[in-house]
């Protein structure tokens, strides 16, 4: 029996007959300790400030507001509970909560209403009864290293085989961490041979996926959904392998089915919005981005790309025939709540204005003129680099808007920063066939590919001096700054003189500007901490 | 365009109302369970008790398994097999059914052989199936309930097993009908026997599918209901 009075209880309800129907069911089994939430935020925050042994959560707690799930993520990314407190999803409909998994953060069980208090103890105390035997693997991710995780998972599994089925999600978990990609890929294969379960088909789509192998990973998924066919974060995978290979459309398709079984999930609407409106389907793209706005009001994952977004896909449904006063007024909404919240944010500060002057160039040419005034003005003195898919956009617009010279500048900015990438080159080249833009980066881009393969030769000097030449040519480029800083501190940076450690500083502090969102800013974040030693 | 009114889609109407149904449900039994705390002991263990005890758990029962089948239909049932040991399962079940247990006087216990290995299946459909079949068992049982699981071959056998009249013969005759959906008439005894079969189908080992059976006899010499699980 479990010392129930020594136990701290938090429930978190939006119903006050509940919490007080589930408090008197805990006191009747001698528990002293119980808070409550009618929240998630204010889970969040009792969490934040004291160490619960057990919290139950519905998982439904009311349209517009954080859903169990979205709490469990919020608790475990932020360490606010350990992985030896007992998290319990309350549920109104069997399997409901489950299939909006993500998967990643799994409740410890699901208790689906009404439950009385027999059931209730009886699932605690199973509960308690298995995070004490597996209380090394819980102590080791709590200290967040999957080494130890994977040393317990051993010692647990010899000290009696019937442990294993309990370890198997720890151990494929901790081996990812690891990078352990050969035995993780032969572990979730073994698995899958033998009891396939969606977490295993979920973790080798996303190793494969990783790896590059696309088709493999495209075949895993859809051998997935053939036998678990209502597990919306497979189709989720599958759509992200079938961007990858450019089937848009297809992807699209998925990531409606995902949102059909599961529709709150911010990033999922999100990037369905972004497919939609890649795929010419206005609609279908509104509609997501729409979801996504108002999903992810109270969610972390909110982002005013969402916003931005949806403007977009709301003009563009519009077309030739221009905007109805009701889209103008959500249209002026979202991108409100945008330069609102992002008054210091230059980049975004042109572009919500931007945008708002093309939804209004028809109906209200004067205030379009000012708006794109103001937009150019403030473009002018920005110093952040926009990302390639922002600069695309108001490269357009500008254009709309009559100012085809400064779409055109941006463009050769743009071409400048992301020139090496053949993708973004294609999409400029939608829009220019201006040789100064297109052609002004290529001897560059040559110089870099000659200077990776000199780098990966290991003629260090040879590398730098080719990199050196190519960031003379085109100082904003992204990868040759990167590449450039990383050649000089191959050696350690002890072994700098000061002219290189100065030429190392210099070529990371133009790429500096680069956006937060950009794939690369995690390497230029570890070559500044080196080369500014913080 | 066609000048058809498409209407209603009436199985969403129905999925959507059954859904606030068992909501509301679920709040009028915890309800209920609090004012019975609060009455004084002689008026508590009465039949009248046991009806409300026992209607509660079998509308709910039909609840979730209406949500089971229009899911069934609409190919959006969720199914999430993982290893999960018998004992804890089968105890959650009776914890589950104790007041109507209590209130009915019928005693219920289980038997689990050791299998060495936690078993696989959905916890959640599974456990649904079984809930349905104990409701039943209880409603016809004189006194005993026996859930019983053990190994035959390959597979995990599940059987819930009671000490009343057995089912009719006709029903034990005319199973596969059942299992198959062929005949629907027979209300929610037939109905939950399609569901069952169709949980139960849904657990497949390399090519092996779940399977169900109802017979008369079994350990308590009343109805018993077997699911075989690969």
């Amino acid at each position: 029996m479990l010392a129930w009075n020594q136990k701290s209880f938090l429930i978190v309800d939006d119903f006050s007959d509940f919490r007080s129907s589930v408090r008197s069911m805990l006191r009747e089994l001698g528990v002293k300790e119980v808070d409550t939430a009618d929240n998630g935020e204010q889970a969040i925050k009792a969490c934040s400030q004291k160490r619960y042994d057990f919290i139950l959560h519905d998982f439904n707690l009311g349209d517009g507001k954080k859903n169990g799930q979205q709490v469990l993520e919020d608790l475990m990314t932020d360490r606010l509970i350990s992985h030896e407190s007992v998290f319990v999803m309350v549920t109104a409909e069997n399997g409901q909560a489950m299939v909006m998994s993500a998967l990643e953060w799994e409740p410890d069980a699901y208790l689906t209403k009404p439950f009385n208090r027999a059931s209730l103890a009886q699932r605690l105390e199973k509960i308690v009864q298995r995070k004490t035997l597996l209380k090394p693997i819980l102590q080791a991710l709590d200290r967040g290293k999957p080494a130890e995780v994977l040393a317990a998972c051993v010692n647990l599994t010899r000290q009696d085989p019937r442990f294993a089925p309990l370890c198997l999600r720890y151990k494929a978990d901790a081996l990812r961490d690891l990078d352990q990609h050969e035995p993780l890929e032969a572990f979730l294969k073994s698995i899958l041979a033998d009891r396939p379960q969606p977490w295993a088909f979920a973790a080798l789509g996303k190793l494969l996926f990783k790896r590059g192998r696309n088709a493999e990973a495209q075949a895993v998924y859809e051998e997935a959904i053939r036998a678990f066919n209502a597990m919306p974060v497979l189709f989720d995978g599958l759509a992200d392998v079938l961007i990858a290979s450019g089937d848009n459309r297809r992807a699209q398709k998925m990531l409606e089915e995902a949102v059909r079984l599961s529709p709150y999930a911010v990033r999922r609407q999100r990037l369905l919005g972004k497919l939609a409106l890649d795929n010419q389907d206005f609609d279908g793209a509104s509609k997501a981005y729409r979801q996504a706005v108002s999903q992810g009001q109270f969610s972390r994952f909110k982002d005013p790309e969402t916003n931005l977004g949806l403007a977009q896909a709301l003009i563009s449904r519009g077309g030739e025939r221009g905007l109805d006063a009701h889209t103008r007024v959500e249209i002026n909404q979202t991108l409100g709540d945008v330069a609102k919240e992002h008054t210091n944010d230059a980049g975004l500060q042109v572009r919500t204005r931007l945008m708002k002057a093309t939804s209004v160039a028809s109906s209200d040419p004067e205030m379009a003129a000012k708006l794109t005034e103001q937009a150019m003005a403030r473009l002018e003195g920005m110093e952040q680099f926009l990302s390639a898919d922002a600069a695309l956009a108001v490269a357009v617009q500008l254009k709309q808007l009559g100012h085809e010279s400064a779409g055109a500048g941006i463009l050769k900015s743009c071409a400048e920063i992301y020139g090496d990438d053949p993708a973004v080159m294609q999409n400029i080249a939608k829009q220019t066939d201006d040789p100064q833009i297109l052609g002004a980066g290529k001897a560059a881009i040559d110089l870099n590919m000659q200077g990776i393969r000199s780098y990966r030769a290991g003629k260090l000097g040879e590398a730098q001096d080719l990199f050196r030449q190519a960031l003379a040519l085109q100082p904003k480029n992204i990868s040759i700054a990167l590449n450039m800083a990383q050649s000089l501190l191959h050696l350690g940076v002890q072994n700098l003189d000061a002219a290189s450690l100065t030429e190392c500083q210099n070529s990371l502090k133009m790429v500096g500007k680069m956006p937060e969102t950009d794939p690369r800013y995690d390497r230029y974040q570890k070559l500044r901490i080196r080369a500014f030693g913080q | 365009m066609t000048d058809q009114d498409p209407g209603l889609d009436f199985s969403m109407v129905i999925a959507s109302t059954v859904h606030d149904m068992k909501n509301s449900l679920a709040s009028l039994i915890q309800a209920h369970g609090e004012w019975v705390k609060r009455l004084p002991e002689a008026h508590r263990g009465t039949t009248g008790q046991g009806v409300i005890d026992y209607e509660f758990a079998h509308l709910n029962g039909m609840l979730v398994q209406l949500l089971g089948l229009y899911k069934l239909g609409v190919n959006q049932l969720p199914l999430r097999p993982d290893y999960h040991e018998l004992d804890d399962f089968i105890e959650a079940q009776l914890a589950f059914h104790q007041e109507v247990l209590n209130s009915r006087g019928i005693a219920a216990r289980y038997e689990v052989e050791d299998f060495g290995l936690p078993v696989f299946f959905d916890r959640e459909l599974i456990g649904s199936v079984v809930s349905n079949v104990v409701i039943n068992a209880i409603r016809y049982a004189r006194q005993e309930v026996l859930i019983s699981a053990g190994q035959v071959g390959e597979q995990l056998v599940i059987s819930i097993n009671d000490d009343g009249p057995g089912f009719p013969e006709h029903m034990i005759e005319h199973q596969t009908d059942y299992v198959l959906g062929i005949n629907q008439s027979s209300g929610s005894t037939g109905l939950g026997l399609y569901f069952a079969a169709n949980i139960a189908r849904q657990h497949q080992r390399q090519g092996v599918k779940g399977h169900i059976e109802i017979g008369n006899g079994g350990a308590l010499g009343g109805g018993v209901f077997r699911m075989y699980l690969p």
